[in-house]
């Protein structure tokens, strides 16, 4: 350090050295930071003696003392298996959430600037009434409002053989296997690269000689041919079982509880109306021309819309709804609100029982972190990759 | 370029000079504030009496959406809890009224407790060993001794908890509540389906109404309350005769707070005192020349050699008299914030009629 | 794009229906079928809102819904800071047209004057919302008083707003001296009555969002200019706090502050669960505010800190009264999109037990005398108060975002 002050006397007095003063502020914020830290750490170690609560993660072997609705959750299972179906339920209905909320978001933008003014003005509507509701008033009123309106256990009748709605949770018909789940999932996964391998061939052809793909048609039919004959070669070992109730259960089939729906249908409500907006805006901003142009090539509107407006509105909308999707994740959380088990009620609930709060929350606090940097990795990846086939 | 690099580390200064005025504005207050504050901690660390002396307040955790325990009316919490509120705050600091309601969402009682929130949880709370030293705090004197019960529709078919094979169960969550229902279900070998535990009383009560489960268990302190406020009047609800659990109700303080412990225990026992010798807010006055030496000490009355008992627990002389004058005995208590719901006083007698109120002998 | 224009009361209606309704076949069949949806969905709430709805609920609790359970002596107050409040606003609303008409003077465009009554009128459409709501409220209010106190709420604005156009030009500096003083004076005044751990209503809302705003936005500042330093140290601590608090959800935050932020200090300085909660709420959003402010710094021109720099500008004042400026410009609509979201997320304070709007209108479902049936009623008055706020306030920012022109590059 002295020496910059004695090699040069141009160098300028210490205290106005730009390098120096870099490494002094950098070590400086470093220092409060730090010195913030151990503040919060100290006291934390200061409370946690003279309250006599434990710090570390030993409860996570504890028993949970709870149960988890539609999982074989058991009470006397440790607290780390309740986190672990926790987790299991959020990416469950994150994952829904997030497929439905884009199909949903998706029509609407369109419907948005659909130049049917009726059609136009109630997407707009939609938009306007469910973007400007709390989320949280959304998931408490579809909860008790609509879900726990559903028919009570002994009014709940089959509609058709397959759809069983009752408040108790609401089932509907599902796929059955035998035994060969592994060989069925095996023909379906080849199904449905047959089904890639033809729409890539059809999207192939169409470069070379200009006639029409129908890519999308000779990939289904690619998908169930191949699922046929894999399927044939197995002796059909499907099923389907249709919902029933027995006593006070409903058996048979696939059931979603009320609290699942509610949450599920919140997300999605408003989480559609936030995509809508992206969608309609990331439309708006392609190019008029590109429209126009596909228009003289004698392109239909739906043809207009789907190879040239949407893949060019897509590029400008992802990053936009990967935010989304990340909100959409978080916001399961709040199914704090209602009785669903997912990881916050789950932390929540075994803390009211007897896990210590700064372990159980930093533990959760982690766990949506890496949630979050999966998602917003992926969403990057996807990003880049359609950034790539614009140049 | 230098010039350039000059801007983006003055505008850094800017930043941690900031960063750094918003963290020595706090070390300034404290360093200001210093001598009193660790004064204070000194006292608290000795004592947690002397804190609240200081404050003038005793500050209470309770809830405010328990029919008989702790509901709100207007701005005033009024029930069973709250009363007990009172009643160490008469014990303390001489004034019944000397009371901050704190209320607290379930999961955060013990938190509340822990963190100095509060002085003392009076919230329904049960003691169990697992509360008791896994959670900081430090159970004492139950003032309420309950059981968890099952309450059903009125016109459904279940008699008893043994006839409700494959049924879902409500209960309000992070209770000691959930985990009994699926011991007593597993013992009594019956199919469970599932116990949804619900934040929000309000919420439970929908879904219980919504037919989302069959049976609502709970403390039958607490059923016997929810019943007696049910919409469509308490005859549509019965609870079953089973109690599958013990559930005291016992107020806590922070582990560590031995004095302020020895203060709670003595107000409760102060209640339960006062209806064995059968002194009550109306008839206080007239034990004032009492002959009973007993009595006089529990007043706080001189006593013969000239001057008052003093025990020694750091507490008024006439503590025991502020107490019963202020708030009532535990029958008084009792009756009006319990009896009303329909509550039996059950287990909750005194020891000489055959209950588990036993309160040890002041003197 | 979007065609929203209304058909005009001539005969022009049936080529506006034909050209916006029925232009192809597969057009008429989507009228027809949205027309359907569209009958059901009003005629529903038509039935709902005048015919099935049971309202009583909402008319007996609305106390609780606006003010939560502030002392009944005291309501004065409230009425006396509603008046004060909007009498500053039309006041610091009439200098700033003063300032402006004076500006367009100045660049030789006057402005078009109109009325007085024109105006208002002119308002009245523009915040149709709220015009709406307080007639609502106002119908359901038993007594005079609520109608005598809104009389005097639109009174105060509009003199305000007079006085503040009289006012010369030294008194501009009220406009950002009013906004500070005002909470210093009327917090005191409003807690004199019940301390705001008690308060409960639409008013701890707006009271949760405004604070938070306020004391969010400093942090948020410089947590993005952290985020933009060359300080590599100074950079990644910004970052840092930035991306963990974006990456978590505010539920568990708001939870955390009820039941662990008591451990991480010391006892002596624990406070009360308002602020707590609003610790949260700050550190969240100026987490988001960060980001909103760096993409502000982002689009200022390099060529404007060089330009300021040339004139022997001091960095301080490069970066205060050049980029600063031009950067929070840009972002004004966003801060104000990040502020409704913040609105939004006040009922989160439901969760640990506050009695804020949502949980009022939980609350009175379990009064004995209603039904719960009634559920539907009371939260739906509940997304009223929000939609009407957030609805105005999105509407206003894009009114902003408008006349400031951003977005025109």
């Amino acid at each position: 350090m002295t020496s910059a002050t004695t090699t040069a006397d141009q160098r300028p007095p210490l205290w106005r050295d730009v390098r120096f003063l870099r490494v002094v502020l950098q070590v400086a914020a470093v220092a409060v930071v730090v010195a913030f830290g151990l503040w919060l750490w100290g006291n934390l170690q200061d409370n946690a003696e003279t309250t006599n609560i434990p710090l570390g993660f030993d409860y996570l072997d504890q028993p949970a003392d709870l149960t988890i609705p539609g999982s074989d959750f058991n009470q006397s299972q440790p607290v780390s298996d309740a986190i672990i179906v926790g987790l299991g339920n959020t990416v469950r209905v994150a994952g829904a959430g997030v497929v439905l909320a884009t199909i949903l978001g998706t029509l609407i933008g369109i419907a948005r600037l659909s130049t049917n003014w009726l059609l136009s003005n109630l997407a707009r509507a939609y938009v306007e009434v469910f973007r400007n509701i709390p989320l949280l008033i959304i998931v408490v009123f579809s909860y008790s409002a609509i879900f726990l309106r559903f028919p009570r256990l002994e009014d709940a009748r089959t509609y058709g053989g397959v759809f069983l709605p009752s408040v108790r949770g609401t089932g509907t018909v599902w796929i059955t296997t035998d035994d060969r789940g592994g060989a069925i999932a095996v023909v379906v996964l080849v199904a449905v690269v047959a089904a890639w391998a033809a729409a890539r061939w059809r999207r192939g052809v169409q470069d070379r000689t200009g006639s029409p793909a129908h890519g999308f048609w000779f990939g289904i039919a690619a998908f169930l041919l191949a699922a046929v004959a894999g399927l044939a070669a197995l002796g059909f070992p499907l099923g389907y079982s249709t919902p029933e109730l027995d006593g006070r259960r409903i058996v048979g089939g696939i059931t979603m509880l009320p609290e699942y729906a509610a949450l599920l249908f919140a997300l999605v409500v408003y989480t559609a109306s936030h995509i809508a907006e992206i969608v309609r805006g990331s439309i708006q901003a392609v190019p008029k021309g590109q429209n126009e142009a596909a228009t003289a090539l004698a392109l239909s509107s739906g043809q207009r819309m789907r190879l040239i407006v949407l893949p060019q509105a897509m590029r400008i909308a992802v990053p936009a709804i990967g935010n989304q999707y990340l909100n959409l994740t978080k916001n399961s959380s709040l199914a704090v609100a209602i009785s669903f088990f997912e990881l916050t009620k789950v932390t929540q609930v075994s803390i009211a029982n007897r896990a210590p709060a700064v372990p159980s929350y930093v533990l959760l606090l982690a766990i949506y972190l890496t949630l979050s940097l999966i998602l917003s990795s992926v969403v990057n990846v996807a990003n880049r990759r359609l950034a790539l086939v614009e140049r | 370029m230098t010039d350039r690099r000059t801007v983006r580390w003055l505008g850094a200064i800017a930043v941690l000079a900031m960063v750094m005025a918003a963290c020595s504005d706090d070390d300034d207050a404290s360093d200001t504030t210093d001598p009193d504050e660790t004064e204070i901690t000194l006292i608290q660390e000795g004592s947690r009496l002397a804190a609240i002396r200081e404050a003038g307040v005793l500050k209470c955790g309770t809830r405010d959406a328990l029919p008989g325990f702790a509901v709100l009316e207007g701005s005033d919490h009024v029930g069973f809890d709250a009363d007990f509120c009172r009643v160490i705050a008469a014990a303390i600091l001489g004034d019944a009224t000397a009371v901050e309601f704190v209320d607290l969402e379930t999961d955060a009682r013990f938190t509340a407790l822990q963190s100095g929130e509060i002085d003392v949880l009076v919230r329904n709370t049960t003691f169990t060993a697992g509360r008791d030293g896994g959670e900081g705090a430090t159970f004492l004197q139950p003032n309420y001794y309950d059981g968890q019960g099952m309450m059903v529709d009125a016109d459904s078919e279940f008699e008893s908890v043994a006839d409700m094979d494959g049924t879902s169960i409500c209960v309000a969550a992070g209770t000691t509540t959930e985990g009994n229902v699926a011991s007593e279900f597993e013992r009594l070998g019956l199919d469970l389906i599932e116990v949804l535990s619900f934040g929000d009383p309000a919420q439970l009560q929908e879904a219980f109404i919504q037919g989302r489960c069959d049976g609502w268990s709970s403390d039958t302190s607490q059923l016997t309350g929810f019943r007696s406020e049910f919409p469509d009047g308490p005859d549509a609800l019965r609870i079953l005769p089973d109690v599958f659990s013990k559930e005291p109700l016992a107020p806590a303080v922070r582990d560590g707070d031995t004095d302020l412990a020895q203060a709670v225990n003595w107000a409760v026992y102060a209640t339960i005192q006062a209806e064995e010798f059968g002194i009550d807010s109306g008839n206080i006055d007239d034990f004032a020349d009492s002959e009973d030496p007993n009595i006089r000490k529990f007043l706080g009355d001189d006593i013969e050699e000239g001057g008052t008992f003093d025990p020694g627990l750091d507490l008024a002389a006439d503590f025991n008299k502020q107490v019963i004058s202020q708030v009532g005995n535990y029958a008084e208590i009792f009756e009006k914030h319990l009896a009303p719901l329909g509550l039996e006083r059950g287990e909750n007698t005194l020891w000489s009629d055959g209950g588990l109120l036993y309160a040890p002998p002041y003197r | 794009m979007t065609a929203t224009t209304r058909p005009t009361p001539t005969a022009s209606r049936a080529a506006w229906a034909r050209k916006h309704l029925f232009r192809t076949p597969r057009d008429s069949v989507i009228t027809v079928i949205t027309a359907a949806v569209l009958f059901v969905i009003v005629w529903r709430t038509i039935r709902f809102v005048f015919f099935t709805g049971r309202w009583e609920i909402v008319r007996v609790n609305l106390g609780l819904y606006l003010y939560g359970r502030y002392p009944t002596d005291d309501l004065w107050r409230l009425v006396v800071t509603l008046v004060v409040i909007s009498a500053t606003a039309g006041l610091i609303a009439g200098i700033i047209a003063k300032r402006t008409r004076i500006a367009a003077q100045a660049a030789g465009t006057p402005l078009p004057g109109t009325s007085i009554v024109g105006r208002i009128v002119e308002l009245a459409f523009r915040l149709w919302p709220v015009v709406v709501l307080v007639a609502l409220l106002l119908l359901l209010s038993e007594t005079i008083t609520p109608t005598l106190v809104t009389l005097a709420t639109v009174a105060a604005a509009i003199a305000g707003r007079l006085v503040g156009a009289l006012l010369p030009k030294r008194a501009t500096f009220l406009a950002f001296v009013l906004p500070g003083v005002l909470p210093v004076v009327l917090l005191p005044f409003l807690t004199a009555a019940q301390g705001w751990d008690d308060w409960g209503g639409f008013m701890l809302t707006i009271f949760l969002a405004a604070v938070s705003m306020l004391a969010c936005f400093p942090l948020g500042l410089v947590l993005a200019l952290a985020r933009r330093s060359t300080l590599p140290a100074v950079r990644v601590i910004g970052v840092g706090v930035i991306e963990f608090f974006r990456g978590v959800p505010l539920v568990v935050l708001v939870l955390m502050s009820s039941v662990a932020l008591g451990f991480f200090l010391p006892q002596s300085i624990l406070p009360g669960k308002v602020v707590r909660v609003i610790v949260a709420f700050t550190i969240f959003t100026a987490a988001y505010v960060a980001e909103i402010v760096r993409g502000g710094l982002q689009s200022v021109p390099r060529g404007q800190t060089e330009a300021a720099q040339a004139l022997g500008m001091s960095p301080f004042r490069v970066t205060g009264w050049i980029v600063l400026p031009q950067a929070l410009r840009n972002v004004i609509p966003a801060l104000v999109g990040q502020f409704i979201s913040l609105f939004k997320d006040t009922t989160l304070v439901f969760v640990i037990g506050f009695l804020d709007v949502l949980s009022v209108a939980d609350a009175v479902t379990k009064q004995s005398q209603f039904d719960l049936a009634n559920f539907a009623e009371a939260t739906a008055f509940a997304s009223l108060l929000f939609w009407v706020g957030s609805y105005t306030l999105s509407r206003e920012s894009q009114r902003l975002e408008q006349r400031l022109g951003v977005g025109t590059r």
